[in-house]
């Protein structure tokens, strides 16, 4: 491990969303109950990233685990989602045209553009209900909140469990 | 039969926007119809909070600007109140306000605005060594030019396109006959692209130094909240202004070395396109910059000022606190105004949905009746254009020595006449000359920081008048900025300490402006017009116009109706 690595915490958790859209906050929300889940120390940082997209390069370049909290897609409002692997890479080649989600999967593939993905990225989030002007989340969505912070800390154990030896 | 072109959304930018454009015979748009697909009220969430919070939720506005909303919402209550901030504190929004400016510019022009004149995929065809020759001819003073690191560029590139994973680069229109630029220049091109990504995400740092944190650093009413102290571990220490000198440094050398050579070698080979695009001819600025306090207009770097039909001769005076300057109307908006009023200054605002379009998913909409979630800003009645090419129009035309230093020279270099500013090559040229302005006075403002702080001041903010307890019972203000995409204004009424009233006219709610009670276009309307398209079913030279205006409409509306998953559509009919 070099210098600078060690002053970088190796795994981000990265929340989106705009607070001011009722369910696209969802994000934010769930950042702040997974930071107070437990005590994650120093190798798991923590960033509100609202509905940035290319500025946020900086923050998820070569980092060894990425979980990004989010509303995800559509489907039944309420349902917890969780995205990884080949499948977030076929949801970057049918990316939508949702102002924040555009720009979640267009951060990835600048980084993926740059050969600075991290090493792996695990997206959960809660189908949103409400998006329109406000602030809260959908009854729907707070109920999913438990669920969705179980999947999220499992993720998170799972980006920072120790690489197992050859 | 006239044909139609319906482009929903627009891509390559933030938000939501539908162009609907119609063509004559001859292939060129005879009518366009701009439409906000999105409705947003910020000040449904605003009112009764405290208005020294209102910043905060105004940063999640937008998605990409969250300095610049926060900065007009401070400035509005400081106005409202009567609170004068220390000259520090002017300092430290001013580098804000310039990171904010350098980093935006640069992105749109390599990251979303590049790819209309630029073809990806024929950089493939490119031979790297005589790129090299190129790049040393156009950008002598970039590093990066060797035969060798355009063949690895070029191996990355056909490795995304074969993979199918053209990502980012997948929203354009490759091989269409309206790119003129060699497979050469293309892939230099390419190369900057992936430099510039690289270099934007530290400049952000900056932010994050004066800031406290990004994306979303604090603002404070009275001043700044960044602690100044040379030797000390917590505050804004020798170590990080050192840290914000090299990046200001490294953003001097993208500008200068990169950026202005590209974008000026791109414009040679488009010249048609300062005769295309020009549009409104009316252009307004509320400036910013102060260098004496915001009060002091007269000494702003950025000038405030209006011109109107083009005319360079003479520069009228902007008042956002002025009723009868700035009023909004919703003649063709999906709104209501209260017993027929036709027209409000902001401060009596009203918000009121009430969308009478047909249900969507709708073919299209028309023009003759209510067609936009955005309402119709004017000033004294004329639709304005706002952003780059008003700031440096406005410059130019107060006389003001460095921007006739940048505008005379970039003419020069084209061999082009100063009417040919009026247009889409002027919009996007502008933008990068300002960009270059803008470069210069951030390390000015940096050093007069450092200055100041040598002198022992290290105030950043003025709190006596913190405690509502000496505020009056009622009472209205505005703060006002130059956002990356123009001009930018909240206006604020503040009763028994709470917010009674909060209005925004975000940059893009100017230039994608319905028409108005008269039937007056707005500034993507106005510009469109006579826009030749060689294929309406691949619209790039539509979308060169609509994006040299860097659209956003993430801030001017949002969320709207069930259609918020549809892939990118272009209709012809």
């Amino acid at each position: 491990m070099t210098v600078g690595s060690a002053e970088r915490a190796p795994v981000l958790v990265l929340g989106l969303g705009n607070t001011l859209l009722w369910d696209d906050g969802t994000g934010i929300r769930l950042l702040a109950m997974l930071e107070q889940e437990r005590e994650w120390g120093a190798g798991v940082e923590f960033l509100d990233g609202g509905t940035q997209g290319l500025a946020l390069l900086g923050a998820v370049e070569s980092r060894a685990g990425l979980l990004v909290l989010d509303a995800v897609g559509s489907g039944v409002g309420g349902a917890v989602k969780r995205v990884d692997g080949d499948d977030l890479a076929a949801l970057r080649a049918q990316r939508s045209t949702t102002a924040h989600e555009g720009n979640a999967l267009e951060l990835l593939e600048a980084a993926v553009l740059l050969g600075v993905a991290p090493k792996r990225t695990i997206v959960v989030g809660v189908s949103p209900v409400r998006l329109t002007t406000g602030i809260g989340l959908s009854d729907a969505v707070e109920a999913a909140l438990p669920e969705a912070v179980a999947q999220a800390v499992s993720a998170l154990m799972e980006l920072t469990a120790p690489p197992s030896l050859p | 039969m006239a044909r139609k072109i319906v482009v929903d959304p627009v891509t390559r930018i933030e938000g939501h926007l539908r162009i609907e454009a119609t063509l004559d015979e001859g292939g060129k748009i005879k009518d366009a119809m701009s439409t906000g697909t999105m409705w947003r009220g910020i000040e449904v969430i605003l009112k009764g909070r405290d208005p020294r919070d209102a910043w905060a939720f105004c940063e999640r506005i937008c998605g990409v600007c969250t300095t610049v909303h926060a900065l007009a919402s401070v400035r509005a209550v400081e106005k409202a109140l009567g609170i004068r901030v220390p000259q520090n504190a002017d300092v430290i929004r001013n580098i804000m306000f310039l990171t904010q400016m350098v980093h935006d510019h640069v992105v749109h022009f390599y990251h979303l605005h590049a790819l209309d004149w630029v073809d990806i995929v024929s950089a493939l065809k490119a031979d790297p060594a005589a790129t090299e020759a190129l790049a040393k001819k156009v950008t002598p003073n970039w590093p990066k030019s060797s035969e060798g690191y355009f063949r690895d560029i070029q191996n990355k590139l056909k490795k995304f396109v074969e993979s199918g994973q053209l990502g980012l680069f997948q929203n354009a229109y490759w091989g269409h006959p309206a790119y003129k630029l060699p497979a050469e220049a293309n892939l230099m091109a390419v190369s900057h692209y992936l430099e510039a990504l690289a270099w934007q995400k530290e400049l952000v740092k900056i932010h994050t130094v004066f800031g406290g944190k990004n994306p979303h650093p604090n603002y404070l009413v009275g001043g700044m909240a960044s602690a100044l102290n040379m030797d000390g571990d917590n505050a804004v220490n020798v170590e990080r202004l050192n840290l914000v000198k090299q990046k200001i440094q490294e953003a001097f050398a993208i500008v200068e070395d990169m950026y202005l050579p590209d974008l000026l070698a791109v414009a040679s080979f488009y010249p048609e396109w300062a005769s295309i695009g020009g549009g409104l001819g009316n252009y307004m600025v509320y400036g910013d910059l102060p260098q004496r306090g915001i009060e002091d207009t007269k000494n702003f770097l950025f000038p405030r000022g209006v011109i109107l039909n083009k005319n360079l001769n003479e520069v009228l005076d902007v008042d956002p606190g002025e009723a009868s300057q700035i009023q909004e109307e919703v003649a063709h908006s999906w709104y209501k105004y209260p017993d027929g009023k036709k027209s409000l200054h902001p401060w009596d605002g009203v918000t009121e949905p009430n969308y009478t379009g047909p249900k969507p998913p709708f073919k299209e909409l028309d023009s003759s009746q209510a067609y936009s979630w955005l309402k119709s800003p004017r000033w004294k009645g004329n639709a304005m254009e706002v952003g780059p090419l008003a700031r440096v129009l406005v410059g130019f035309a107060s006389g003001k020595s460095e921007f006739k230093e940048v505008v005379n020279e970039a003419l020069g270099r084209l061999k082009a006449p100063p009417e040919a500013l009026f247009s889409t090559l002027g919009r996007t040229a502008a933008r990068g000359l300002e960009t270059k302005l803008c470069i210069h006075w951030l390390m000015q403002a940096y050093e007069h920081l450092v200055t100041n702080l040598k002198m022992g001041d290290s105030s950043t903010a003025d709190t006596s008048l913190w405690e509502p307890s000496k505020w009056p019972a009622e009472c209205k203000g505005y703060g006002f900025t130059e956002a990356p995409r123009g001009a930018l204004c909240h206006w604020i009424h503040i009763k028994d300490a709470k917010i009674e009233n909060y209005q925004a006219i975000v940059p893009s709610t100017w230039n994608a402006s319905p028409r108005d009670g008269q039937g007056k276009p707005g500034a993507y309307e106005s510009a469109l017009l006579g826009t030749p398209m060689a294929d309406p079913a691949r619209p790039v030279e539509l979308l060169r116009t609509i994006h040299s205006f860097d659209p956003c409409l993430a801030c001017a509306s949002h969320v709207f109706g069930p259609d918020g998953e549809r892939l990118a559509e272009v209709v012809v009919r």
